[in-house]
């Protein structure tokens, strides 16, 4: 499928007059996906930037039904929704739960591995800025080896959790990377999720240029260099069938790397086994 | 005193942020466009702000949404850039 | 209306079923699974059109109900003691979202240490949350209160619990008057008010600013004060509907002439009948008031009912650490400056500790003899 970016829905469901920060990667990924899930949506969004920006008061810069949920359990919120569609004969809503990575990987997991085994008719889209960037930038589990955060000055010392495998490791219908640099293969992904009848997971890169060291305009060209670089695969896991759905051109990992003021204290022999491990995965060899 | 006329369930209006915002006060830097038939329309979907529009007439920002991220102007040719606070310099 | 042989579980059960609930998020806990157990087969019997979703936590299970109830769908669950904690972020959020939920709770005492007995500490940790909360004597008002709750929750658009105690009702089988299913759905009529609703779009829970976090909830605390005004008035169309005999904010039991009272909620309110039976009997004027409405608190109704009392004995199923029982505390607190009315609160069967006639005839006695007025006294140690 391609998206013919001339001809998109004009209607904006969500981002306009939206209060993040200017360059938000989150406010991006949002816009890109609504605009395939359109406005028979009911989002649940837990305790997030995402759940913030959307307004305050009665004011909202969304155009669906928009729940800021709890912290832990979006994906519970959502189960319940659904079945309450169900229940009154309502068949064409999608219905998504939109975490951060904490709300998704860290204090929602539970809720988010509990409605991915009962295979419930839901998307769950973690948008992954790889720290709390609500709380103003901590470390958590989705940090990856080696950056810098608020409460950690030296550096992450353990590995990103690897949430996608862990996602498919549930059977569930559909789970996929995507990248907010790369609409098109974003767009075509909530196109397929949007279809299946159980639970689909997305997993967008979406950086945070406060939490990460970039400027606000780099936020697409560094989400694009993650991509390229290999670091951030593009793939989709559709009912068991794994593909990459993007080939990247392996920039160095360092171009990616040294763009961010998070890996600044980078080592040369960090820097380089970090290359290592992303020729290894991609069959380069060392 | 009176207690305020609020909704029964805590929510707000949708899209009420929409008409409300105006993010003049946020930028430091504008994109104008220079060469409208030169923009590439995937930067609609690269604005965080839904502040761009490109389509047959051409290329064109609300400057009501625009918060100055510079995106567009990043990854598209026939944006640019410019200060919004052109006068003498040392004033703030 | 048929007569059953059932326990409060099933009576819970069956209450939530005659309601029609549509969604029912629940995690098995103990005394409270069975009612959970019993709903599920209704809805894999095909009696009852709802669907269950079989949540990871008591978190979710409360968290799933609200999305039902958010959606618009009529949402029950049950749970007790460490399952309730758990929930306790999700309890006090569905009431500031005014969302019509019952739930069961089927009273457990609190870790640490463990114990799996009857107790009221679990309730009383969510008095403040602004959930209405009833208590039932015995299986009938689970049933009863379980109907009612439903029409005073959507009614008001507040959460109300359904406490009846663990084993002592949960378990215990007594006779149950089932109403009608017919007269039920005229007494239950259904109106949906999804807040999520794709053709009515709002975004709820948005961040709400200082200038008006206090307003909304002004808001809701003047539902749950309207509360004291619609429970007496649900209770008296229910019985009036169903030839009940269902108590609304409180019941008085031999109080016209009495001088001493005892006040209670739960199950002990049926074995302190008992007691006033036997002391009447032996021409003491004794009385009983049970407070079946907790929260909100009915201040005024309690006031009425004691004012011409010597001695009020409160028995208390819980503690409040260094205040001391919950409703005693209340009681005091709203009869400030009403009279010179001795009361003691009683500490009584905590973690399913003797709480028979016997302990009840002590905490009276303690009330009228004691030094130590005004004060809470521990029986059963």
């Amino acid at each position: 499928m391609t998206i013919d970016f001339k001809n998109l829905p004009k209607q904006e469901l969500f981002g306009q007059g939206n209060v993040g920060c200017k360059g938000c990667g989150a406010a991006i990924a949002g816009r890109q996906a609504m605009k395939v899930l359109g406005e028979r949506t009911i989002i649940t969004i837990p305790a997030s930037c995402m759940a913030t920006l959307g307004g305050n008061n009665t004011k909202t810069t969304w155009k669906t039904p928009f729940y800021h949920t709890l912290f832990e359990c979006a994906p519970a919120i959502s189960s319940g929704v659904r079945a309450a569609l169900e229940i009154q004969g309502i068949k064409d809503v999608n219905v998504v739960s939109w975490g951060g990575d904490a709300g998704s990987a860290d204090i929602g997991f539970q809720s988010l591995t509990g409605a991915a085994e009962r295979q419930e008719h839901i998307i769950h889209v973690l948008y992954d800025n790889e720290m709390y960037m609500n709380t103003g930038g901590q470390t958590g589990s989705q940090t990856p080896l080696y950056a810098i955060t608020s409460n950690g000055a030296l550096g992450k010392k353990v590995h990103k959790k690897n949430m996608l495998a862990i996602m498919e490791a549930h059977g569930i219908d559909y789970v996929a990377s995507a990248n907010i640099a790369y609409p098109e293969d974003l767009m075509n992904k909530f196109k397929k999720a949007a279809s299946k009848k159980g639970f689909s997971y997305i997993h967008i890169l979406a950086p945070c240029h406060r939490g990460w060291g970039i400027k606000p305009e780099e936020t697409i060209e560094v989400a694009r260099k993650a991509v390229e670089c290999g670091m951030w695969e593009l793939f989709e896991v559709d009912e068991g069938k794994r593909t990459r759905t993007y080939e990247p051109s392996f920039i160095p990992v360092a171009d990616y790397l040294k763009a961010q003021g998070r890996f600044k204290n980078l080592t040369a022999e960090q820097t380089a086994e970090l290359q290592k491990s992303v020729n290894k995965y991609y069959g380069k060899g060392e | 005193m009176a207690v305020k006329n609020l909704p029964i369930v805590p929510s707000g209006d949708p899209g009420a942020l929409v008409e409300a915002a105006n993010y003049a006060t946020w930028r430091i830097f504008r994109p104008v466009i220079t060469e409208s038939a030169k923009v590439n329309p995937i930067v609609t979907l690269y604005c965080p702000d839904g502040a761009i529009t490109v389509d047959e007439s051409g290329a064109e920002v609300n400057y009501k949404l625009c918060k100055g991220c510079g995106i567009c102007a990043k990854e598209s040719e026939g944006i640019q850039m410019v200060p919004e606070y052109t006068g003498p310099k040392g004033v703030f | 209306m048929n007569k059953v042989l059932i326990t409060g579980s099933e009576a819970a059960a069956l209450g939530a079923k005659l309601a029609k609930i549509e969604v029912l998020g629940y995690y098995p806990i103990t005394p409270a699974f069975p009612a959970m157990e019993r709903l599920s087969k209704y809805i894999e019997d095909g009696e009852l059109n709802c669907k269950f979703i079989r949540v990871e936590s008591d978190h979710s299970a409360l968290a799933s109900v609200l999305g039902g109830s958010l959606a618009g769908a009529r949402s029950y669950t049950v749970t007790n003691s460490q399952g309730l904690l758990l929930m306790t972020e999700v309890v006090y959020h569905a009431a500031g979202l005014r969302q019509p939920i019952v739930m069961g709770v089927a009273n457990r005492a609190l870790s640490a240490p463990h114990s799996r007995f009857p107790e009221h500490g679990d309730a009383v940790s969510q008095g403040a949350t602004g959930w209405i909360q009833l208590f039932s004597e015995n299986n009938q008002d689970v049933l009863d209160n379980t109907i009612q709750a439903f029409r005073v929750a959507e009614e008001l658009r507040t959460p109300v619990m359904v406490n009846y105690e663990g084993y002592l009702q949960s378990h215990t089988l007594e006779e149950v008057f089932v109403p009608d299913q017919g007269k039920v759905d005229a007494f239950l009529p259904l109106k949906r008010m999804p807040a999520l609703d794709v053709t009515n779009p709002r975004g709820v829970n948005t961040v709400a600013g200082p200038d008006v976090y206090t307003d909304y909830k002004y808001i809701q605390n003047a539902a749950m004060e309207q509360a004291l005004e619609l429970i007496p008035k649900v209770a008296a169309d229910y019985n009036r509907e169903f030839g009940a005999n269902s108590c609304g904010l409180i019941e008085g039991y031999m109080m016209d002439d009495a001088e001493h009272a005892i006040v209670a909620m739960g199950s002990i309110v049926g074995t302190a009948r008992l007691l006033v039976d036997e002391l009447r009997k032996q021409g003491k004027k004794i009385g009983l008031v049970k407070v079946k409405t907790w929260r909100p608190f009915p201040a005024q109704a309690v006031n009425q009912i004691l004012k011409n009392v010597k001695y009020v004995t409160v028995l208390d199923k819980n503690i409040v650490f260094g205040v001391g029982g919950a409703l005693a505390t209340d009681i005091k607190a709203n009869l400030y400056g009403q009279g010179s009315m001795v009361i003691n609160g009683a500490i009584l069967g905590l973690g399913g500790g003797k709480c028979g006639v016997k302990e009840i005839k002590e905490a009276v006695d303690h009330t009228e003899s004691s030094e130590n007025k005004n004060r809470s006294e521990w029986i059963g140690l």
